[in-house]
């Protein structure tokens, strides 16, 4: 069928509507009505001498872009983006859910690989704001991270609490990017897909910085106690997002004497929610929700029941000495005077007792490291406990053992302590203990000469764990380290979880170029100061987000790594443009038919 | 015939003094003429000193051990070397007997080409110095040349008198004997090696391990919080992919983190020579092998620093 249009006809239908406006119009009257030039004001200047004048108005910037709202820059500044489309899904990759988190050995199993979270409890994480805007979550299609020994192990401390309705009481630290946020992320996901009611302090270092409101209280005991009740406010909208579910079907059991009258039955979600709202309420219902969360189990009652509690603190370090506040004589204010700090030390030190059981974890801080000797001492001094106390049992063992020959001991579980774990001081006695024997057998030495060799020998602590009896002792700080607190410290990952790791990032499509290879492995272990995994993860897909917030225009990109796609567009997008310009095209056709 | 003259002549020839004996010279006595008078002239004898110097004691010692007397009268003083009569004698002297060493042990084995030892020769100022003769650059290039020759003999078979020559040319100083000490693996498998850069020095023990790296007891992760700085201290490993075959302990001071950094690159890469020498290549096409020798320049007066200047004023 011949065409009733010309082909050039034709071609101009084809052009969308609003591009032809390029065409220049027959008047210019119309366009000038639609947009009228504004005249400005003219102000005659005043004649000034040449030369003599000081001009400020020529360092003067225009603002044309538009200022930001309040709170939008804080907002861009905090935001996680948990999902890169553009990465790879990836097949197979394991899911935390509750069956995995019940069973041990299923836990085991997963111990060295790369485990994702599910859709509800990345979003309750979220809420909780336990993802932090400086890790790498917006580089993969899912949040995921690599499950370690020591995820492994609060994982059955988690088992061993809900069974025997204890309290496990944790400390971790380690260097900078050693991953201590994200084991207390995996260690918040497993309480939480089990039903515990989970709390969070994202950022300790808020509580003391001195940024929020804070006003005096009397507390019970005659003392003052300063309460932030914005920031209590914040907490506790975190916790009724985050726990809604579940606290929905707990009600209040027991009388509080709070400011507003209380239903009888109200349930914990609106009542935590009453505190979220109003700041004057937070810190009366934070008493409140504490003491009922905290209060034996009543299975009889509607709502009676109470799981247990997991607590959790990043940045602990921020509360263990002097914070920015200054009391009414100009004073600072110690950390463990404000009433949110009180509580949770008070947890930790196991003054608060859970009555079902639970976890208080906290985590200290690397990058925001403040100076806290005190805490440090202890820390250091738990650690090298950790690896010291074996090693004099491993003495005494062999002091034992060897009764008739020299040849008797059993040096086995001497040879496979890993010395690179420990602190060079520690690890340079196991060296000692281990060839002084070497030595002693190798020369046919007398029974007697092993026998003194072992009783001279003496396990020395290292000197940054034994205190300076001049310095000051934050006597707050111990009072929480030395009620019983466990002390883990969080090391660099080994070579196979390395390796685990690579593997994952390279199956997501971000570590592109080359194959993951035993060599590349060793290469990216060593540079990240053997596998401290925030610098692996610097080393390997890089891109901070940070430096992908637009400042101003187009986001600049400060590092360009094997792994990421230099199309700035997602091809969604663009194949939804052309389906778009298609259909528009064929419809224009079709109506010029017709 | 009779005149005086002759008479006083003929007198002088028949007396003689004591301690002189003093033979008719023909040319003196021309009118007495003979064949028989035709004599050589006696043979200088230098065993004896001239008179006027002996005492008289020695002189007549010397007579009665009736030695044969030298007659200092008509002693002829003939130059030790022909070259005397060249302008530089002792150069042409030293040209001519290396000429004739070389010749005379031309046979010998040879070192080959480039392999013969490094020596700093005398230069042509020190040579002029010493012999105070005008020697030309041209010739003292030949006495080179000679000499670089003769040094190309075997060390083994080099006779004494070529050593002997030789030695007389060398240099009080010889440079090329500040050989740096080789650095080693020792018995338990470290090798220690220093290296510079700016002001900064480090100390690096390396051993064959599985990839950690201490610096000053730090981890590495700790020490440089940069990327690059870590990737350029352990660069002579990460280059040649045996970044998991070696374990660094590496002690640094001086200057700043980067100069630090490059500091432990180098002393990295000689540790890693002395474990495995086929690297050199490797390394040297990496950057890992000169010191980089640049530090910082000095201010300078009427500047404000090494090169600023002060703002330019008109008057």
């Amino acid at each position: 069928m011949s065409m009733s249009i010309c082909l050039r006809c034709l071609k101009r239908a084809l052009i969308l509507p609003e591009l032809s406006s390029s065409r220049a119009a027959f008047s210019t009257s119309a366009s000038l009505h639609a947009n009228p030039t504004k005249k400005k004001a003219v102000v005659p200047k005043t004649l000034a001498k040449a030369g003599r004048t000081l001009r400020l108005a020529k360092n003067k910037r225009v603002v044309t872009a538009r200022p930001p709202a309040a709170g939008e820059r804080k907002a861009l500044r905090k935001k996680v983006v948990l999902s890169n489309t553009n990465a790879l899904e990836v097949p197979g990759l394991a899911e935390l859910s509750t069956e995995i988190v019940r069973d041990g050995a299923q836990l085991k199993a997963l111990e060295g690989k790369v485990v994702g979270f599910g859709a509800e409890t990345a979003e309750a994480l979220r809420c909780l704001e336990g993802f932090k805007p400086g890790q790498g979550w917006h580089l993969f299609r899912r949040p995921a991270a690599l499950l370690r020994k020591d995820g492994v192990e609060m994982g059955e401390a988690i088992q061993r609490a809900r069974e025997e309705k204890t309290v496990e009481r944790r400390v971790v630290f380690g260097d900078k990017g050693s991953g201590k946020s994200v084991l207390l992320l995996q260690s918040m996901a497993m309480p939480y897909l089990q039903g515990w009611v989970v709390i969070h302090f994202p950022e300790a270092r808020d509580i003391t910085n001195a940024q929020t409101p804070y006003e005096p209280v009397q507390t019970a005991d005659g003392k003052t106690a300063y309460v932030q009740p914005r920031y209590i406010a914040s907490i506790l909208s975190n916790i009724a997002a985050a726990n809604r579910a579940l606290l929905n079907d707990l009600r209040i059991t027991q009388q509080h004497n709070l400011p507003i009258p209380l239903q009888s039955n109200i349930s914990l979600t609106r009542l935590v929610e009453l505190g979220a709202n109003d700041a004057q309420l937070a810190w009366p219902i934070w008493q409140a929700f504490l003491s009922e969360i905290t209060a034996p189990s009543q299975p009889e009652k509607q709502g009676g029941l109470r799981p247990p509690v997991f607590v959790g603190m990043d940045g602990v370090d921020h509360i263990m000495r002097m914070s920015a506040y200054l009391d009414t004589d100009m004073k600072p204010i110690h950390a463990h005077d404000l009433a949110i700090a009180q509580s949770f030390t008070a947890m930790l030190s196991g003054k608060t007792h859970l009555a079902n059981g639970g976890m208080i974890m906290a985590a200290t801080s690397g990058s925001t490291r403040p100076s806290v000797p005190t805490l440090d001492h202890f820390l250091a001094r738990a650690y090298a406990l950790g690896h010291a106390e074996p090693l004099k049992a491993m003495r005494d063992a062999l002091l034992e053992q060897t009764k008739v020959t020299v040849y008797d001991g059993d040096l086995a579980p001497l040879e496979q302590l890993n010395t690179s774990a420990m602190h060079p001081e520690v690890a340079a006695q196991v060296l000692e203990l281990k060839y002084g024997i070497h030595h002693l057998q190798e020369n046919d030495a007398s029974l007697e000469k092993l026998q003194g060799f072992l009783q001279r020998f003496k396990v020395r602590l290292p000197k940054a764990a034994v205190w300076d009896a001049y310095l000051p002792k934050d006597e707050n700080v111990v009072a929480v380290m030395e009620s019983g607190v466990r002390v883990t410290k969080v090391a660099g990952l080994s070579k196979d979880e390395a390796r685990s790791v690579m593997e994952y990032y390279a199956r997501s499509g971000m570590l592109r170029g080359s194959p993951v290879t035993e060599g590349l492995v060793g290469e990216k272990w060593t540079l990240a100061g053997g596998g401290i995994i925030g610098e692996l993860e610097k080393g390997t897909v890089a891109i901070p987000s940070r430096q992908l917030c637009a400042t101003k225009g187009r986001p600049r990109l400060a590092s360009a790594p094997a792994g990421i796609l230099d199309f700035p567009f997602d091809s969604a997008q663009i194949r939804d443009n052309i389906t778009a310009l298609f259909m528009a095209s064929i419809m224009t056709v079709v109506l010029c038919l017709v | 015939m009779d005149s005086p003259l002759l008479r006083r002549c003929a007198r002088a020839v028949t007396t003689t003094h004591k301690h002189i004996r003093r033979r008719a010279a023909p040319q003196q006595c021309r009118f007495y003429a003979d064949q028989s008078d035709f004599r050589a002239a006696a043979p200088i004898r230098f065993d004896q000193p001239r008179a006027e110097l002996l005492d008289n004691d020695e002189r007549s010692r010397g007579r009665k051990n009736e030695k044969p007397e030298i007659d200092l009268y008509s002693l002829r003083i003939v130059p030790a070397s022909p070259s005397y009569f060249t302008a530089t004698p002792q150069y042409t002297d030293d040209l001519l007997h290396l000429s004739t060493l070389v010749r005379r042990h031309k046979l010998l084995p040879h070192l080959p080409q480039g392999e013969a030892p490094r020596i700093a020769w005398k230069t042509i100022d020190q040579y002029k110095t010493e012999k105070a003769e005008p020697v030309k650059m041209k010739g003292y290039n030949a006495l080179l040349k000679l000499l670089k020759e003769l040094n190309y003999i075997h060390p083994s078979l080099m006779p004494e008198e070529v050593k002997a020559a030789l030695e007389t040319f060398k240099r009080d100083v010889q440079p090329y004997l500040n050989v740096p000490k080789p650095i080693t693996v020792d018995a338990y498998g470290v090798s220690i090696a220093v290296g510079r850069r700016k002001s900064s020095s480090a100390k690096v023990y390396l051993v064959e391990g599985t990839g950690e790296a201490l610096i000053n007891g730090r981890p590495l992760t700790d020490y440089f919080g940069r990327l690059h700085d870590r990737e350029s201290a352990v660069w002579a490993l990460k280059c040649t992919q045996r970044l998991d075959k070696y374990n660094v302990w590496a002690l640094a001071k001086g200057g700043g983190t980067t100069g630090q950094a490059e500091a432990i690159t180098l002393a990295c890469a000689k540790a890693l020579l002395a474990h495995e020498p086929d690297l050199k290549p490797a390394l040297r096409r990496a950057g890992c092998v000169t010191r980089n020798p640049k530090r910082v320049e000095r201010k300078k007066p009427g500047k404000l620093k090494a090169r600023k200047m002060p703002a330019w004023v008109k008057r």
